[in-house]
């Protein structure tokens, strides 16, 4: 029986006036390994369907996982009856929906060879070679090794006449080496994000050269020096650090629901109100993000978004200036806008979709320049890579991030290792202090797999990108 | 939502087909309704059963484990033969420690048929009085509110068998006019002991207070955490106060076991038998709950440890299933009277850690703060970014107030706390 169809004839016959069903099915595979301990492998598989509706501009939710026609029926009522009781308390005069059309198309990750297919022993195999790497070096005293797989695949219809199947995939290797001596414990991880690849990506990884390096660098880190005071210093940030930098402080604030408020009980608003769109100078006028949602690899690559909204690519700030947010059908209407780009997104059938952020990144510079050639222009700075500790207010303004390794930079040379460092700075003074980005050569990109939000909440995923960029003048020091 | 009998009767079934030398059976359901309004207006409203069945198995001392939402047959036999071809497939665990044998457990009562019958109109009638308040402020209100009843099954090879229920219902909101914004929230067990309209009152008297927030410069100062901050900053601490970790030596608590590392006045617990605060029978994978000291007057009594950390050192494993502080008798009036000046924060936001070893911490303050002089209120200011090691901060505590529900397994009090660490401002 053809459930989804079943559900829109259901919704309609109601009266509704704008409804969707998403069946999915999300199947994981986690195999986590403490040291040489086993301590989770398992595979879930969550299956159901979650029905949207739309009446007298309020929406209406409700979920199932038994496919019957009287629980499909009753599932359909459900969420008519709460958005009729929801419309009791509009948002604004109601809200609307971007105008859109109906869609028939498919759409599936592309790979080579499926995660899913790899038996679990030789996964096994993989991450225990890893960890025994790391725990060959005396002061590695705690590894963690965390493989996840995750498939998903969507059965959307709509009362617009959408009838789209989108299977997508990502993987996610990470793994950290803790070092401790008698004064303190440092940690550094491996962690390129998650690609929606398959399995050809870890066959392509050296993965025992990389697990040699990462307990190396834990090691040296136990060592390094730290900064005494804290002062305006210049940065130089590589793009596995700058995906995180850019998900925080320029990813959330443009999520148009943020903008709107609908986030302020919760994870907060936003600083980037509409009426700095076009004018807004967020950063220098080497700044240009660019949101893109058919990025190959993108965790944010479906073809479509729940919704229904077709997968786009667009300027989010645009040579330095705010240009545009990522919306939804729900929230582009309020500020004006005819069509959503696309941004509404869930995690399982049970969770209703909400304003998520694009996969965006930051267009490598123009002009020809090498991540060396950045660092020997540089008299007096620091070098960081990738993620650290991470904070930011809620309306995405002041924030403190610090990273894994950091390199003090004297005279145009890497000239010794640094540990807890932190840096502190706010929009717009961070994106504005950009003064040279490196090529397309060195552009890398960075997939978020678990960007909390949302109440339940739901994990996002996202790729972000760039290249390794010179930031001028900003408040660096160390930990307390 | 699914109830003991039904689970029961799935577990024996698993019994049946599970050709494991050992397994352990995780059952949860829940019912949610859940609503989210924003602006003066609902934005979301989710109604929904949830149901999860996770079953560990191993093979000598080789697991697999499948998860999965249906308790129909067929996903069910799937189920067993997927995590027995994991387990199989595995390498063996040298940390596997076998299920739980049955245990005695201790009767608790965290179930609420006043909780169980709120309905979607009810909600809605809520938010209703919520978006009228803020309507006559002229302000915008947001926030959620959510009914959960939730169950929990476990059943083990070893003979094992728990079950229990809880019921909450939790409401929040943030009402925000120009540079003011601020938020209440409160949950409960029973929501016959929730009242809106204190809490809508409780939410305008803060409000009241936050008129044009003026920038003053950071640096170390006096503070009161109301209880909110409190119970923001405890669940930071519970998430690092590992015994393994700390033997490990990567953790500040290394080798502080039995001693004074916390400030003097301060004292955490969970406890099994306090009024209106959950407290599940078991924990984990079937360790009966007891009353757990944690630190006491300071001293660390006890850190959170799993089964196989605790075998290995002889111990007991513990978690902390709710979080109570106790307080003491101060208010907040004099609190102020302490010092010569401070500020009084109502929340704290974004914690996270910036130096693991040390139990150096980072974050914001949210929702409002008041700087006070000379035993008064003199105005409110912009909110802080703040860098502190917060173990430390414990014996900077100067005064403790009345230890109060925050969530349905939270209790805490607001402490007055000398020299905070803050570093930075926000704009706002």
């Amino acid at each position: 029986m053809n459930y989804a169809l079943m559900a829109i004839d259901i919704a309609r016959s109601l009266g509704a006036d704008y409804a969707d069903i998403r069946i999915q099915k999300t199947t994981t595979e986690q195999i986590y390994l403490r040291n040489l301990s086993l301590k989770n492998t398992s595979q879930s598989e969550i299956y159901g369907y979650g029905i949207r509706v739309f009446k007298n501009g309020a929406w209406g939710f409700a979920h199932n996982n038994v496919f019957r026609k009287d629980a499909v029926e009753k599932t359909v009522k459900e969420a008519f009856n709460i958005a009729k009781e929801s419309a009791r308390v509009k948002y604004g005069n109601g809200l609307t929906l971007a105008y859109e059309r109906g869609y028939i198309d498919s759409y599936k990750t592309p790979y080579k060879i499926d995660p899913f297919s790899i038996s679990i022993d030789q996964k096994v195999d993989l991450m225990i070679e890893v960890n025994k790497t790391l725990l060959n070096y005396d002061k590695i005293k705690r590894t963690m090794f965390l493989l996840e797989c995750k498939k998903d695949e969507k059965h959307f219809a709509s009362t617009l006449g959408s009838d789209l199947e989108i299977e997508t995939l990502y993987i996610n290797p990470i793994f950290t080496a803790t070092a401790v001596n008698a004064e303190d414990s440092q940690s550094r991880t491996f962690n390129d994000g998650g690609k929606a690849v398959g399995w050809e990506w870890i066959e392509g990884l050296d993965l025992k050269m990389i697990a040699e390096k990462t307990a190396e660098e834990a090691i040296m880190k136990l060592e390094a020096g730290s900064l005494k005071t804290e002062e305006r210093r210049t940065l130089i940030l590589d793009p596995m650090h700058l995906a995180l930098t850019m998900h925080e402080s320029v990813g959330h604030p443009t999520e148009l629901d943020r903008v709107l408020g609908w986030e302020a009980d919760f994870a907060g608003i936003s600083f980037a109100t509409p009426e700095k769109l076009g004018k807004y100078q967020y950063g220098s006028q080497l700044v240009n993000f660019v949101a893109n949602n058919t990025l190959e690899g993108g965790l944010a690559t479906a073809g479509y978004d729940d919704d229904g909204v077709p997968n786009q690519k667009w300027y989010i700030v645009k040579d330095g200036i705010l240009n545009e947010y990522g919306t939804t059908r729900a929230t582009a209407p309020i500020i004006g806008l005819e069509m959503s780009r696309g941004c509404n997104r869930a995690t399982h059938y049970y969770d209703f979709p909400i304003n998520r952020i694009p996969n965006l990144y930051l267009e490598p510079g123009k002009e020809e320049l090498t991540p060396q050639e950045l660092i020997a222009d540089t008299k007096d700075g620091i070098y960081i890579e990738d993620r650290g500790s991470f904070s930011i207010d809620q309306h995405r303004v002041n924030f403190q991030f610090g990273g894994d390794i950091f390199w003090e930079i004297k005279n145009g040379k890497k000239t010794r290792p640094l540990k807890k460092v932190i840096y502190r700075s706010n929009n717009p003074e961070f994106w504005n202090s950009v003064d040279a980005i490196c090529d397309k050569r060195f552009f890398r990109t960075f997939g978020v797999v678990n960007c909390g939000k949302g109440q339940p909440g739901q994990r996002g995923r996202m790729t972000h990108g760039g290249a390794t960029a010179r930031f001028r003048n900003i408040m660096v020091g160390g930990s307390k | 939502m699914i109830q003991k009998e039904k689970f029961q009767k799935i577990s024996d079934f698993i019994k049946k087909h599970c050709t494991a030398d050992d397994f352990s059976i995780n059952m949860f359901s829940s019912e949610n309704l859940t609503t989210r309004f924003a602006q003066n207006g609902i934005t979301q409203h989710i109604k929904g059963d949830n149901l999860r069945m996770r079953l560990e198995v191993a093979f000598d001392n080789k697991t697999g484990a499948a998860v999965c939402n249906s308790l129909e047959e067929d996903t069910l036999l799937r189920s067993i033969q997927k995590a027995e071809s994991l387990a199989k497939l595995n390498k063996p665990d040298p940390e596997f420690i076998p299920s739980e044998p049955a245990h005695d457990l201790p009767k608790t009562d965290s179930a609420s048929e006043n909780t169980a019958q709120i309905t979607t109109e009810m909600m809605v009638d809520d938010i209703q009085k919520c978006v009228k308040n803020a309507e006559q402020k002229k302000a915008k209100i947001s926030g959620l509110s959510e009914k959960t009843l939730y169950n929990h099954f476990l059943a083990t090879k070893n003979g094992f068998l728990g079950y229990y229920d809880v019921s909450s219902f939790s409401h929040s909101m943030t009402l925000k006019k120009g540079g003011v914004e601020t938020k209440i929230a409160h949950s409960v067990q029973d929501r016959e002991k929730f009242r809106m309209e204190n809490l809508i009152a409780k939410l305008n008297k803060q409000f009241d207070s936050l008129k044009d927030p003026e920038k003053i410069e950071p640096k170390k100062l006096p503070v009161i955490l109301r209880p909110e901050a409190v119970a923001t900053w405890l669940f930071y601490l519970v998430w690092v106060f590992d015994r393994r970790e700390a033997d490990e030596g990567v953790s500040p608590f290394a080798k502080q076991m039995g001693k004074e590392f916390f400030g003097k006045n301060f004292t955490f617990r969970s406890s099994i038998i306090e009024e209106d605060i959950f407290s599940p029978p078991f924990i984990m994978s079937g360790i009966p709950t007891t009353d757990i000291d944690w630190i006491k007057n300071g001293v660390i009594k006890n850190m959170r440890m799993s089964r196989y950390y605790a075998k290995k050192i002889n111990e007991t494993a513990i978690y902390p299933y709710n979080i109570i502080i106790d307080g003491g008798n101060a208010t907040e009036t004099e609190m102020m009277k302490k010092v010569k000046r401070g500020v009084i924060v109502n929340n704290l936001w974004y914690i996270r850690p910036v130096d693991q070893k040390r139990g150096e911490w980072t974050g914001l303050t949210r929702d409002g703060v008041l700087y006070f002089e000379d035993g008064k209120i003199i105005k409110s200011v912009n909110n802080f970014r703040w860098n502190e090691i917060l173990h430390e901060a414990t014996c900077r505590i100067l005064a403790l107030g009345k230890s109060e529900q925050k969530e349905y397994y939270v209790k805490v009090p607001t402490l007055l706390i000398d020299d905070f660490n803050f570093v930075d401002v926000t704009t706002f």
